[in-house]
């Protein structure tokens, strides 16, 4: 089979990170202009170099298209701003590569920013409760006790564990490694190391999920920039290059027919990135896969074809993802321990890891980055095989 | 918590849930029904995404199902809730091949994936009810 003709044929040539937690009086926009502003200074390209801008806002509403006017952006060649929830991410690096591989635009920004948290209220109050219910139908779900994302995601984890026996301590083991990997994060929110008796000892939220379950929330900002291979290798930075992308979508229509909460479109996205970046996942060497909770993990990597469907307690107990174990996956903390930039968290962290800029939590072996983004419960899906080897 | 978030009824019917609510408080389940190719809905809907159609319209449904899922939710979007944490929340797949998401009945013993359940109500305010699942 011929190569595929995208196959590093574009790269990661700048990143850009604010401050990122609990920081407050800023809007979205201002860390979207600032995280941009860095990624640009990270590359070594000047402001007007910038021909394509893609736009991602999260739960606060900004930033959106004024973005190009904050950063006195007066002329592009690509401009929007797209939503698919966690997964738009990963998606604004396929959106970017496809535009600057088809000559439309060079150097294309993909930005995210969010500041859900605001002084004095609650992370669960950014995110559920500070939203009346709706009159009629659109109320039931409150009525009945559902709120924000999380009770939809625990249904999800407890048929995994109804369904294949999957265990309390196996989606424990998840926070645990993530955490362990937080601690070589000085970015990250958590650093202090847990063990499985903090984790069964943590609060509960909805079960399975113990408040160590579900990720943080966080503001701030962060811009990735893609360009041509070539015009990267000419940037101030090592590029990460794109060697494969896809993506997938599957909905809960409410038919009851539909298995959405233990079999998620990672399968079909994964199969697309592994096809073109031609590898398999015993190839991967590193994993930076969407935690929103550690059961999205779990799952995902069942997908992906890490292991068998229904193994996925067993496959990520016994360390396997911690430090010094044989798949290091979310090596910043992820969102569990670090940050929640929905699938900037991710994709920041892979490259990190990929320009060998991970200090004390750098892995030995960075040639094969595995990237998810998962947005909605479990729907949209976006993945990224990325590596600092353009062969 | 706003005041008015705290003042808010937990329910309000609406003109187009009202009949729902309404049959429920009489102990019987409504669903949206597709009058061209016969497809259940949860939630409503305006258009029948089996088929494209718009003539939707509640008909009884059987109220029998499975547990799709389970989760035991520790805190309550709405403080009316508060006084009866913890609650089971239960996915339920049904007979007529929809999917509903709703909560076991109180007092019900514990559920796993497929056990089956069939529908009972529990009366929310005034002429309403909550349709609620019960093992069977």
């Amino acid at each position: 089979m011929p190569r595929h003709p995208l196959r590093a044929a574009t790269a990661i040539c700048g990143l850009g990170l604010t401050e990122v937690g609990r920081v407050y009086d800023r809007p979205a926009s201002d860390f979207a202009a600032e995280a941009v502003l860095l990624a640009l200074e990270d590359a070594g390209l000047e402001r007007r170099e910038l021909d394509g801008l893609l736009v991602s806002a999260g739960m606060s509403g900004g930033p959106d298209l004024s973005l190009a006017l904050q950063l006195g952006l007066p002329e592009l060649r690509v401009c929007t701003q797209l939503n698919a929830y966690g997964s738009t991410a990963a998606q604004m690096v396929q959106y970017a590569a496809l535009a600057v591989a088809s000559g439309m635009a060079r150097h294309v920004a993909c930005v995210f920013a969010d500041a859900p948290l605001r002084r004095g209220e609650s992370t669960g109050a950014a995110y559920a409760g500070g939203r009346r219910a709706p009159r009629g139908f659109g109320g039931l779900g409150a009525a009945y006790g559902y709120g924000g994302p999380i009770p939809w995601y625990a249904l999800a984890a407890q048929r995994h564990m109804d369904l294949y026996g999957t265990t309390q301590d196996q989606l424990g083991a998840i926070a645990v490694a993530t955490r362990a990997w937080a601690a070589g994060n000085p970015r990250a929110t958590f650093r202090e190391p847990i063990t499985l008796a903090d984790y069964r000892a943590s609060p509960w939220v909805v079960e399975p999920f113990h408040v160590l379950d579900c990720c943080l929330v966080s503001n701030g900002g962060a811009c990735v920039i893609v360009t041509g291979a070539e015009r990267a290798r000419d940037l101030r930075r090592p590029p990460v290059y794109v060697h494969g992308m896809g993506q997938a979508h599957r909905f809960d229509l409410g038919r009851a027919d539909l298995e959405v909460a233990t079999r998620t479109p990672a399968l079909e996205s994964g199969l697309a990135a592994f096809a073109m970046a031609e590898c398999t996942p015993a190839d991967v060497t590193v994993c930076q896969l969407y935690d929103c909770y550690t059961y999205t993990v779990l799952v995902t990597l069942e997908d992906y074809g890490f292991c068998a469907k229904g193994e996925g307690g067993p496959f990520v107990a016994e360390g396997r993802l911690g430090p010094g174990g044989a798949l290091p996956t979310n090596t910043g903390g992820g969102e569990l321990s670090s940050f929640y930039l929905w699938g900037m968290t991710p994709l920041s962290e892979a490259v990190i890891q990929g320009r060998g800029d991970g200090g004390a939590r750098q892995v030995p072996d960075n040639r094969r980055i595995l990237v998810s983004g998962n947005g909605g419960v479990l729907s949209h899906h976006a993945t990224l095989l990325l590596s600092p080897e353009a062969a | 918590m706003s005041a008015e978030q705290a003042a808010a009824p937990l329910l309000e019917a609406d003109e187009r849930s009202a009949p729902f609510f309404a049959a429920a408080a009489r102990g019987r389940l409504l669903l949206q029904r597709c009058e061209g190719c016969g497809a259940w809905h949860f939630p409503l809907r305006r258009r029948c995404s089996s088929c494209g159609g718009t003539r939707l319209a509640f008909a009884e449904a059987s109220g029998r199902g499975v547990v799709h899922s389970h989760a035991r939710a520790h805190r309550a979007p709405h403080p009316a809730l508060r006084a009866r944490l913890p609650l089971e929340l239960v996915a339920v797949d049904l007979e007529e091949g929809v999917r509903v998401m709703a909560r076991l009945a109180a007092d019900a013993p514990a559920v796993r994936a497929g056990a089956p359940v069939r529908v009972v109500f529990e009366p929310v305010g005034e002429g309403l009810a909550l349709p609620v699942f019960q093992p069977v």
